[in-house]
């Protein structure tokens, strides 16, 4: 088991997803189904023996709670570990202010109590699957100071917008941290994610503050890459980064494909979520669905393709759904058409017969909406 | 009085605790019983027979839960002692699995019958103190708020009410049957009759004033010509008595699924489109176990017609007609109809099944054909089906 502490940070201000963002953080975001975003994180550090974790929440926390609670979902007892939830008051005046670093500031005194050694950061808004535990050992082994994971990709030119990227020496020391401006390629993409010593992390938190009030974490460690011994090391399997809403739709879609979700969810590695007891779906006389993720609680009488359903949906006779994610508890009335769309929670569409976006650009329908 | 408060436990509720008897090895189960209880056995898809009363007994206010079993009891233990599933975990409240015990002066004992595993137990209830004892049985699918009939119960000033559903008068004769009079009092009651009287059969539901019924069984402890059971020695017990008794009439979905036959019926029960029980009803919801499974998993060249499919299937054949547990695979080419697929159940490349109900884990293997759609019983397989090689 890796003896750390777990750190859950939110989202940078700097991703926006449409529509989706104004209910609730990236963290709290529905994922393939009948996940959340968070889920992921806390399930890998809860399947390598953590039980001391950090949750960063800004935004409207509501959901983000009422999903966590205190966190028995994760196996994590709350007699002999500890899931915490962080909540940083957001500057209103400029949201360059809302920093990671800004948030652990407000929570220091969680960290320096810490009676670990290692502290393991993660964010909320990637979805990976990965064992710490090894990870620590890698860390240890290597006798570096910082221990970076990075996903190497070439499709860096149409993904990952906004997402930091390594910049490695041919012995995967890292030289710098930039963003992906999306003009090459090949990128080790950054996974936000981190392994240091406390007291490091706490030197860098303090210098960071003295440095600038809109400092962040990636761009401290950047700065220190020829100070201290910072390493990449490779992350391999399903990685997606929800940085936008084509980014959202995308990863979720791409869970239809037996090879993508079978490295996401390994029997030996399961990811746990909050369950709201639904029963099995249901598929009326009529009813057609291919290639698709079917989450429990729906009603099904039309027909469904290339598309995610979360649970309790309706699909009504006749209507059809495609290449879609479709949240949970909707309403797809008769004879209703959608294609290309995320379908926020509690939507009913009805009057609107066609709904149909650009798949370069899926539309979104908002949460309570009646169409 | 206690003397601390620790000896006084308080059931915040209804002040009714709850028994249910899941002692049975459920023989007519065949296979599907080698390994677990009968209440332990899947049903629905993603739910265990046994959710169905606990989670009746969590939605009716229930807090206390006594399970009394017998037999192969490890998994079921384990299963109905995380009462958090059922919402039975908050103080004061919880679910207990309650096998035979040695006792100082009697030693290891078994259940000699019903009655008699409520008489073993009485220290067990009277800890709690409750004014009411609701027994229940293990292996019905229904959905029933007990604390409307323990209003009944009340306000009939009852010391036993009997939940007792019309049946057709041609199939009473398999029944027990209880005879009322206008006021809705039992009056007799019949052991499966030759010629009913009634058609008002017995649900194996009871409400007793635990007073009562406590002074009754401890007599029928000492009683040595005593069966120890309910239906032949409690209730008449209560009618030479002249306590009085009541029938409660209950009218929603309800069945016994004591065997394959039954057990597939009621599954398929499932498929209708106006299903009596209606699962989806979040008023009153049957909690199970969660497990860690990806959503059903639907193919490119799926079929799927008058289906019910819970979470971690993957489905890449055809499907008509059936109920899919948990992990059910059903591979390209191949056909499942008028089926039920228990949990992690297997059909492989181009098999074909028909009218059959695939126990936990069986793989039917590739291009087999099992089951005919015209065959008198529901096939069970419980063993691997081998297919071309």
């Amino acid at each position: 088991m890796a003896k750390a502490l777990g750190i859950v940070t939110a989202a940078p201000t700097r991703y926006k997803v449409e529509g989706m963002q104004e209910h609730r953080p990236i963290g709290s975001f529905s994922f393939a189904g009948r996940y959340r975003m968070v889920d992921f994180p806390l399930s890998n550090m809860s399947n390598s023996g953590m039980d001391r974790i950090l949750v960063y929440i800004n935004g409207n926390p509501r959901s983000l709670v009422e999903h966590l609670g205190s966190g028995r979902t994760y196996n994590i007892n709350s007699k002999r570990g500890k899931l915490q939830l962080l909540f940083h008051d957001e500057a209103n005046t400029n949201e360059i202010y809302n920093t990671d670093i800004a948030s652990f500031l407000d929570n220091l005194a969680t960290i320096e109590r810490s009676h670990f050694e290692y502290v393991i950061i993660t964010p909320s808004n990637m979805v990976f699957v990965q064992d710490y535990d090894k990870l620590l050992k890698t860390h240890v082994e290597s006798g570096a100071d910082i221990t970076l994971l990075y996903h190497r990709t070439d499709e860096a030119r149409e993904k990952f917008h906004g997402c930091d990227v390594l910049n490695l020496n041919r012995q995967k020391g890292v030289l710098s941290i930039e963003m992906n401006l999306g003009n090459t390629k090949d990128k080790n993409i950054f996974m936000d994610t981190y392994i240091l010593k406390k007291e490091l992390l706490l030197e860098l938190i303090d210098r960071a503050k003295n440095l600038s009030s809109m400092y962040t974490l990636s761009q401290m460690v950047s700065d220190v890459c020829s100070e201290y011994d910072v390493r990449g090391v490779a992350h391999r399997g399903f990685f997606a980064a929800i940085t936008d809403l084509k980014s959202y739709y995308d990863a979720n879609l791409s869970l239809i494909d037996v090879k993508n979700a079978s490295s996401l969810f390994d029997p030996k590695w399961p990811i746990y979520t909050k369950t709201t007891d639904s029963c099995p779906t249901q598929y009326f006389e009529g009813a057609s669905v291919k290639n698709s993720l079917i989450s429990n609680g729906c009603l099904i009488e039309g027909t469904v393709e290339n598309s995610v359903l979360g649970r309790g949906i309706k699909v009504k006779p006749g209507a059809v759904i495609r290449n879609s994610v479709v949240l949970a508890y909707d309403e797809i009335g008769e004879g209703v058409h959608i294609e290309n769309q995320v379908v926020d929670k509690w939507a009913k569409i009805t009057h609107a017969k066609e709904i149909v976006s650009d798949p370069e650009k899926p539309g979104y329908v908002r949460r309570d909406d009646i169409l | 009085m206690p003397k601390n408060y620790r000896e006084v436990r308080f059931m915040s509720q209804n002040n009714m605790l709850a028994m249910i008897l899941a002692g049975g090895r459920g023989s007519r189960l065949l296979d599907l019983t080698n390994k677990v209880a009968k209440p332990a056995v899947a049903f629905g898809g993603k739910y265990r027979i046994i959710d169905y009363p606990l989670s009746n007994c969590a939605n009716s206010g229930i807090d206390v839960v006594g399970v009394l079993t017998q037999y192969e009891s490890v998994l079921l233990n384990s299963y109905v002692a995380a009462g958090g599933r059922w919402g039975l975990d908050s103080r004061d409240s919880g679910v207990f699995v309650l096998t035979p015990r040695e006792k100082a002066d009697e030693g290891l004992s078994v259940y000699r019958g019903t009655a008699d595993a409520i008489s073993q137990n009485i220290d067990f209830i009277d800890s709690y103190s409750p004014e009411y004892l609701l027994i229940l049985s293990g292996d019905h699918i229904y959905k029933m708020d007990y604390d409307e009939m323990l209003n009944y119960h009340k306000a009939q000033k009852a010391e036993l009410t009997v939940a007792v559903r019309p049946v057709p008068w041609k199939e009473a004769s398999r029944f027990g049957i209880m005879n009322t009079n206008e006021a809705g009092e039992i009056i007799e009651f019949q052991e499966k009759p030759k010629e009913p009287k009634s058609n008002l059969a017995s649900m194996g539901i009871y409400i007793f004033t635990w007073k009562s019924l406590r002074k009754t069984l401890i007599a029928d402890m000492k009683n040595p010509d005593s069966s120890h059971d309910f239906g032949n020695d409690v209730i008449p017990c209560f009618l030479a008595e002249n306590r009085k008794m009541v029938a409660y009439k209950f009218e929603g979905y309800w069945k016994d699924v004591g065997t394959i036959d039954s057990l597939w019926e009621a599954n398929m029960d499932l498929l209708d489109k106006k299903s009596e029980l209606n699962m989806n009803d979040t008023s009153w919801v049957i909690y199970s176990d969660d497990t860690a499974a990806l959503p059903a998993y639907i193919g490119p060249e799926a079929e799927i017609d008058r289906a019910y499919i819970t979470q971690g299937c993957i489905v890449e054949g055809a499907v008509h007609n059936s109920v899919l547990f948990t992990d059910a695979e059903v591979k390209p080419g191949a056909i499942v109809e008028d089926t039920v697929l228990m949990p992690g159940a297997v059909v492989e490349e181009g098999a074909k099944v028909t009218r059959a109900l695939v126990a936990n884990g069986v793989t039917i293997g590739k291009g087999a054909v099992v089951g005919s759609r015209d065959s008198e019983n529901i096939l069970l397989v419980a063993k691997r089906v081998k297919g071309e090689e």
